[in-house]
């Protein structure tokens, strides 16, 4: 019972509410001057003529019997009617200031606000030679670097729920993309290979585990020291054995499994229903991390053991055992996902996850420690992150640098506590010492 | 907080079964090594037919032994004369007098490299005494050296103002980026290991995006490369650009950085201030002492040292910035963590600590270039030597080494749990 109270609490911890407040308003401003400018650069700013079409129908038509026509959209008055909608929400969350989705609000503000970008940048008399928003193809496309995220993140929330920072997640990618590579080139089976990431990732899990529970090794180092050597063990085995060998770099990309049925659904059917094995299981794992974190018993004394480890270690569960189990388990999921990118780029390259660990980082605590609040995040970052070198092919004016660091920037405003709150659980990456 | 053995009298050899932080360290030098070892024993083909060899039978195991001896020996002594010196180069140029030049490259080299590493993990080290974590050195470093890099190319005037001002725009930008982390650590409470984690990538984002375009771009190119650095703003050879030797005046901006380090944190009443906020923040707070200050001077200060760094590697080396500026294997902000730990973030000790690793970096490139073992091995040896540094237990209970001190590294940072 005792546990059970304490994890109630943290919901009403005792902060300043007149602060929180006023935070929420900032984060309110911004959501409007978003819209503002949504309305004035993307709406008034181009021509009234301008249009822009929005097509459905995936590149590939054989999958889908049903074909959508396109939507002519008239730029300047799509991107008023979303900019104004940006603003009420905006207004809305400065008003009412809730005090829960604050930050689904402001997703659904980033999400729109991409969306009058695409309509803008693909509008017809304008510099851009396309101009067609293909949603579906958008959503596929970026569907792939989502995944990863939500791995990535997944990863992040089994290992500090329990109260262990993961920060080698992308060194767990990292050894994930390179034995998944060197499986799938040799068995050209990709199940082996997401064994193989599985394995990789939780040894490294459990190299984290190892520092940081037995010698209380600082865990931010230790996962730096992992990407660190992970990343250069990985250049130089390429070098080593890729470079000479060829053949077990080979070009794999995982087959698509369209489910029946499911996969002819429009717009749909290509994102969730014609994918690899990968994203599957990345589903599956969603359902299971969330079931598992909040409602079994072993969740419950996850939780317990990353709040207050010392008050779970008195009613008999033994702290280090459970972030053992959660590190190793955590490390895996990120291994996995290591394949699975490896999977939609074909073979491994040196340094190719460029930063999409600290991404899901950055998920991870955008979603406020919560798997579903990890795959919103994952989602939105994914997108930001595929539309910023899709939006080349439009001509952009702006730098797509610029737009890479949209993540980034969000989740320093998070963790600032501009965006509603974020509470990392209590005891997240501070040693625990047995008395 | 003593380092010194307590224990009465040991013999001599006693000292090196002792746990004091020197011989820890020390032990974790050499248990990087043998990490190396494996790993070049584990991946070079001709080892592994070697071995291969004894399963037809015993008389393989010598062979075996003497292959793997030969090309492990060989990567350590070319990453020692590549960055040190070759003992046959040494004594030719000694008993001749000649050939000083190729002599001397490897040590100048490796200084060379080690300038920026000292200064910008000198700026880590004051953080971490104060309890703050600053990974993201990189990307202060970056913006530090694309704002001296825009002052030192753009305005023209003579070496005398336009060197201390290029550097002194280096040290701005890096503060501007310091600044960020530690206002928003001192005001909001966030974390500054996510805030400078995340900043990493923004200005790594920010250098792309300057070196792309218009007014910083070198002008008449369309690859990443920024201007060139004015004559009258770059830190020239010591030995003068004929000598071919490349270290240069910024080792005196280096030794600056080395006192000034030194003054801080042991003379003056802010170095005071940070080291007891970063040994027992309570007592800090019940002494009065101002933590949001302390906390915002401290990384401005370490932001301001990695900015410095920036420009310095700029100035010393290339005199121009590229897209790929100071990412290398691990970026220098990463290897500056790994160096003040080493050091323990004392200005001597991080001297010594950059110099090895600096080493350990230039003579893995004559080592990839005389046997062909990857220069990446000398960060995976970097990073092993850290992370054996980061657990002193563990170097103990391999060694059986006797408990002497409780001063092993005492951990930084818990990570963001309240």
């Amino acid at each position: 019972m005792g546990i059970v109270s304490l994890l109630d609490a943290p919901e009403t911890t005792p902060n300043t509410p007149q602060v929180k407040n006023r935070r929420t308003r900032v984060i309110a401003v911004i959501m409007a001057l978003v819209g503002l400018f949504t309305v004035f650069i993307f709406g008034f700013g181009s021509v009234s003529k301008a249009k822009s079409s929005l097509t459905f129908d995936p590149i590939n038509l054989a999958n889908a019997p049903i074909k959508l026509g396109s939507l002519t959209m008239p730029v300047r008055w799509t991107d008023i009617v979303l900019g104004l909608l940006m603003i009420a929400l905006g207004a809305e969350v400065f008003i009412r200031r809730p005090r829960r989705a604050v930050m689904l609000r402001f997703g659904i503000v980033a999400i729109l606000f991409l969306l009058a970008l695409l309509f803008w940048a693909a509008r017809s008399p304008g510099p851009s030679v396309i101009s067609s928003v293909n949603l579906t193809s958008i959503l596929v496309g970026s569907s792939a670097t989502v995944m990863v995220l939500v791995f990535g993140s997944l990863s992040g929330v089994m290992c500090e729920r329990s109260g262990v920072v993961n920060i080698a997640i992308e060194g767990q990618f990292i050894g994930g993309a390179f034995l998944g590579s060197m499986i799938a080139s040799t068995t050209n089976n990709f199940f082996y290979a997401a064994i193989g990431g599985l394995v990789i990732g939780g040894l490294i899990g459990l190299l984290l585990a190892f520092f940081s529970l037995r010698y209380q090794s600082d865990q931010i180092i230790v996962g730096i020291v992992l990407v660190t050597m992970l990343g250069s063990l990985s250049s130089y085995l390429n070098l080593e054995i890729f470079t000479p060998f060829p053949n077990f770099n080979t070009g794999n990309i995982a087959p698509n499994l369209p489910i029946p049925l499911l996969s002819k659904i429009p717009i749909l059917g290509p994102v969730f229903f014609n994918q690899s094995g990968f994203f599957y299981v990345m589903i599956i794992l969603v359902a299971l991390v969330s079931f598992a974190l909040f409602k079994t018993r072993y969740g419950l004394h996850v939780r317990a053991v990353g709040e207050h480890p010392r008050a779970a270690a008195t009613v008999g569960i033994s702290v280090v055992r459970v972030r053992y189990i959660n590190v190793v388990l955590g490390g895996a999921i990120a291994g996995l996902g290591g394949v699975g990118f490896m999977a939609t780029q074909g073979q491994f390259q040196v340094g190719y996850t460029s930063g999409l660990g600290y991404i899901a980082l950055a998920a991870l605590i955008f979603g406020r420690w919560r798997p579903s609040g990890a795959v919103v995040a994952s989602v939105i970052f994914g997108l930001s992150v595929y539309l910023s070198y899709d939006l080349v092919t439009y001509q952009f004016p702006v730098s797509i640098y610029i737009l890479q660091t949209f993540p980034y920037l969000i989740t320093i405003a998070v963790v600032a506590g501009l965006i509603g709150r974020v509470r990392a659980p209590a005891a997240d990456g501070q040693p625990y010492i047995r008395d | 907080m003593s380092d010194h053995d307590v224990s009465p009298r040991h013999a001599w050899w006693s000292r090196f079964t002792s746990s004091s932080p020197t011989v820890v360290t020390a032990y974790a030098f050499i248990l990087g090594l043998v990490v190396g070892v494996v790993i070049i024993a584990t991946t070079t083909p001709a080892v592994l037919d070697a071995w291969r060899g004894i399963f037809h039978g015993w008389d393989g195991l010598p062979h075996a032994l003497n292959i793997t001896f030969n090309n492990v020996g060989a990567a350590y002594r070319d990453m020692f004369t590549g960055s040190v010196v070759d003992p046959q180069g040494f004594w030719h140029s000694l008993t001749t007098g000649k050939g000083w030049p190729n002599t001397l490259t490897p040590l100048s080299e490796t200084l060379t490299y080690a300038t920026p590493l000292i200064i910008v993990s000198i700026g880590v080290g004051i953080a971490f005494q104060t309890g703050l974590f600053n990974i993201g050195a990189n990307g202060q470093a970056v913006i530090g050296g694309i704002a001296g890099t825009a002052f030192g190319s753009m305005l023209h005037m003579p070496t005398i103002i336009h060197l201390p001002l290029t550097l002194l725009m280096g040290i701005a930008g890096g503060m501007l980026v310091g600044a960020v982390p530690g206002l928003l650590k001192a005001y909001t409470g966030a974390h500054e290991v996510i805030v400078t984690l995340m900043f990493n990538y923004v200005t790594y984002s920010v250098l792309l995006f300057m070196v792309l375009s218009t007014p910083f771009q070198q002008p008449g190119q369309a690859n990443d490369i920024g201007r060139t650095l004015d004559p009258s703003a770059i830190l020239a050879p010591l030995f003068g650009t004929t000598s071919g030797l490349r270290i240069s005046y910024g080792i005196f901006v280096a030794a600056i950085v080395v006192v000034f380090a030194w003054w801080l944190l042991d003379r003056s009443s802010l170095g005071f201030d940070f080291r007891i906020t970063g040994a027992n923040p309570s007592a800090a707070r019940a002494s009065g002492i101002n933590a949001k200050r302390v906390i915002v001077l401290a990384f401005l200060i370490s932001g301001g040292l990695a900015g410095l760094a920036g420009v310095v590697q700029v100035a010393s080396t290339t005199h121009y910035i590229d897209g790929g500026f100071l990412i290398g294997s691990a970026g220098i902000g990463f290897t500056a963590i790994t160096v003040a730990l080493l050091g323990r973030n004392r200005p001597m000790g991080i001297v010594w600590a950059a110099l090895l690793f600096a080493a350990l970096g230039v003579g893995g490139r004559n080592m990839q270039s005389l046997t062909g073992i990857p220069l990446d091995l000398a960060t995976v040896i970097q990073s092993a030597i850290v992370l054996f540094v980061a657990t002193p237990v563990l170097v103990k209970e391999i060694f059986k080494l006797r408990h002497v001190t409780t001063n092993s590294l005492q951990l930084a940072t818990t990570g963001w749990g309240s």
